[in-house]
């Protein structure tokens, strides 16, 4: 059985799905959802005489500044908001400043530009020209983080990654695999040969989880959060690979037909995927993550893989996982005997 | 044994007059009605998508928060941080919380601070003595107090705030000639009014209450290649051409009759409501079209679904640009669908009218056109051929 969804796995687009969304999933959420909700202040400068300030502005972390040709079209990009900010340097800024002459310059502001950002951007700004200047330091500043420091949100969105390439591998292959057979029959045909019916279950569960852990590790290594230990993390991958697996043989073992799987799908992804959602807001209160089953099946992998905790840390985690895969287990068992009755008669 | 209604048909005989066209057409559309309406699938999938798009709409914050939150001790040394940051007392871009106690500034920027209180990101804690060092030309140490959310630019324009607190403090003037009120704002200036991202991401709701619409036409439309039903409708006085409109027909009725329960409820209708209108329109029937074009693959429904795919993420494109600030990049501009986004924001969010929009409207008409062509080219051709 595992043989014969290995030779005709790859003409199946949700095998290649399965395959392609650990890196769709990375590149959408590092590069556009990180700089969707994080976009440091965007500042254009025109330099028409090799100015220090603008060597410096480059350097600076957390500006992103465009050099720009000519102050009309740095006026047209700030009016476009493609810049919150725009300065025009001109030839000799530099000197002047220094011999105190105080050079007149404008700052355009684009009209849909934070207020922050524009504060931000003019403070930066002023700094800069003091550095130039050479009069800046009478005052040393000793930056103080009290509650340590956090974790940048491109790592926050980590485990709804992995929670997708478990899914996609573990939770799509395996219903829709098993969905297949039903919908075309072929499952009536494979129940006439000596092959029993879990004996099906188990076969497909076991492709869709060893895919799911394979695709979940390259997620993790993709978005370099592989530092854990490496027993844990094999234990906390299996346990979430054999979840998504089970949930993959429930679905398809409630749906008749690949229809209402898709159905099912759609109605029930927000319920999977909502304990991805604590990493991002860590403030929401932990206990309604608890609540997910596929909370016990992420927050293991993401403690070990992401946080370098130990398995004495997420044993208990674990535990609850492995018990709630049991669960699944039976249920998927008592549920397969629906599926059984229609083919017998 | 024969029913009341069957009696009734022989009895009226064979039909004297051909159908109109208007008729053969309107029985195909009703005919796809039904069938749309007793497919369990899109009859859960519909509500179920219209409902989660709203949810998700409302959830989202309805105002941006452009205020940084600050905390200042000794509270004396509020007005001269404002006035380093050159930021007023009525503007929205700072709002400064003095302390008493440097101690309970940091516990209020770690997150322990009375229910209803501002949390500020940021404390500011100043030596007592830091003008008249200032003045003294005496070095000096300051502390800035960060949650681990505040990111980098904000930590060094708050190192050069209180830089600046001293540098004012020493008498010295800025190196240049200008001052935060002399900034020049180019386009309309929205400080304190800006734009939410739920509203720029109606274009994008829309467009997914589209995307189900034309996935289920297209489901419509491959059932009826895949078991041949499109030939038996050939073979009453129903023409391809009938066939092919009320395809389209049904495909934009579904998908205009959705997407604007979509943004009624979102309230999207402002200003600028016709154009919106026409846009959702043009919308639909540029979903009508994709449907058209990837049932008539007659694929089974896996294979429809990933042909309809392709297409809708391109589509989708533009409306998630969108989100972005600025212009978008001139490949998103070639897309089909860019038109019809630009149309759809600038109405709903920024309530533009016709004469505004007319090119962006203009060029979803002629998009909407090439490819509704397509779509009946390509559906035509197999339905001739089946």
């Amino acid at each position: 059985m595992i043989r014969k969804d290995l030779a005709l796995g790859p003409r199946s687009p949700i095998l290649m799905y399965a395959v392609a969304m650990p890196v769709i999933i990375t590149l959408l959420l590092q590069g556009v959802f990180g700089n969707l909700f994080e976009r440091p202040p965007r500042l254009g400068i025109v330099d028409l005489g090799a100015s220090e300030l603008t060597a410096a502005a480059v350097a600076l972390d957390g500006l992103r500044v465009t050099l720009v040709t000519d102050a009309d079209e740095l006026q047209r990009r700030v009016a476009a908001f493609d810049l919150d900010a725009g300065l025009v340097l001109p030839a000799g800024f530099d000197d002047a400043l220094r011999s105190g002459a105080r050079p007149p310059l404008t700052f355009y502001v684009a009209g849909e530009s934070l207020a922050s950002d524009r504060v931000i951007l003019a403070v930066t700004t002023i700094d800069l020209l003091r550095a130039v200047e050479g009069r800046r330091g009478l005052v040393d500043v000793e930056i103080v983080a009290p509650g340590g420091e956090g974790v940048p949100l491109q790592l926050r969105l980590v485990p709804f990654a992995v929670l997708m390439a478990l899914f996609a591998a573990g939770v799509f292959v395996t219903s829709f695999s098993f969905a297949e057979e039903r919908e075309k029959r072929t499952l009536d045909a494979l129940l006439a040969s000596p092959m029993t019916l879990g004996e099906v279950l188990w076969a497909k569960g076991l492709f869709g989880g060893v895919l799911a852990a394979a695709m979940a590790t390259v997620t993790l290594a993709l978005n370099g959060a592989l530092v854990g230990q490496a027993v844990g993390l094999l234990l906390a991958l299996a346990v979430g690979a054999v979840m998504a697996a089970l949930f993959g043989l429930l679905y398809g073992v409630l749906s008749p037909d690949t229809k209402v799987l898709y159905a099912l799908f759609k109605s029930l992804n927000l319920v999977v995927f909502a304990p991805a959602l604590f990493y991002v807001f860590p403030d929401w209160p932990r206990w309604i993550a608890y609540l997910f089953p596929t909370y016990w099946l992420i927050d293991p992998i993401v403690e070990i893989g992401q946080r370098g905790a130990g398995l004495g840390d997420v044993w208990w985690q674990l535990v609850i996982g492995a018990a709630i895969c049991g669960a699944m287990a039976l249920l998927v068992g008592r549920l397969s005997e629906r599926v059984r009755a229609p083919v017998g008669a | 044994m024969t029913t009341r209604r069957t009696r009734e048909f022989f009895a009226r005989g064979a039909p004297t007059r051909e159908p109109s066209r208007a008729g053969i057409v309107g029985a195909i559309v009703a005919k796809d009605l039904l069938t749309f309406s007793r497919d369990k699938l899109w009859m859960v999938l519909t509500p179920v998508a219209l409902v989660f798009i709203v949810t998700m709409f409302y959830l989202m914050p309805p105002r941006v928060d452009e205020t940084l939150v600050i905390g200042v001790h000794p509270p004396a040394m509020a007005a001269a941080l404002r006035l380093a940051m050159g930021v007023g007392d009525d503007q929205v871009a700072l709002t400064v919380v003095p302390f008493e106690d440097e101690a309970a500034m940091a516990a209020a920027v770690a997150g322990d601070v009375p229910e209803g209180a501002p949390r500020p990101l940021i404390g500011v804690s100043l030596p007592i003595d830091l003008l008249l060092r200032a003045r003294l030309g005496q070095s000096t140490t300051a502390r800035v107090y960060v949650d681990a959310a505040v990111p980098n630019e904000v930590r060094g324009a708050m190192t050069t705030a209180v830089r600046e607190v001293a540098a004012t403090a020493a008498g010295a003037p800025l190196p240049v000639a200008w001052s935060a009120d002399e900034f020049v704002v180019l386009g309309t200036d929205r400080a304190g009014a800006q734009i939410p991202l739920r509203e720029r991401m109606r274009p994008m709701l829309a467009f997914m209450v589209l995307i189900t619409e034309s996935l289920a036409l297209a489901g419509l439309v491959a059932v009826e290649v895949s078991q041949r039903t499109a030939t038996a409708l050939l073979a009453t006085p129903a023409r391809t051409v009938d066939v092919l409109l009320a395809k389209g027909i049904v495909g934009t009725l579904l998908a205009f009759s959705q997407a604007l329960l979509v943004l009624v409820v979102t309230r999207a209708f402002g200003p600028g409501w016709g154009v919106l209108l026409l846009a959702t329109l043009l919308g639909a029937m540029l979903m009508a079209a994709i449907g058209m074009l990837t049932g008539a693959a007659g694929k089974d429904f896996i294979g429809t679904l990933f042909y309809g795919m392709v297409f809708l993420i391109v589509l989708m494109v533009p409306a998630i640009a969108q989100l972005f600030p600025g212009s978008a990049a001139p490949w998103i501009q070639a897309l089909p669908s860019y038109g019809l986004v630009e149309a759809m924001t600038g109405s709903s969010v920024y309530g533009l009218g016709f004469g505004d929009l007319a090119g962006h409207l203009a060029t979803a008409a002629v998009w909407t056109a090439v490819l509704f062509g397509l779509g009946w080219w390509v559906l035509g051709r197999k339905l001739v051929t089946l």
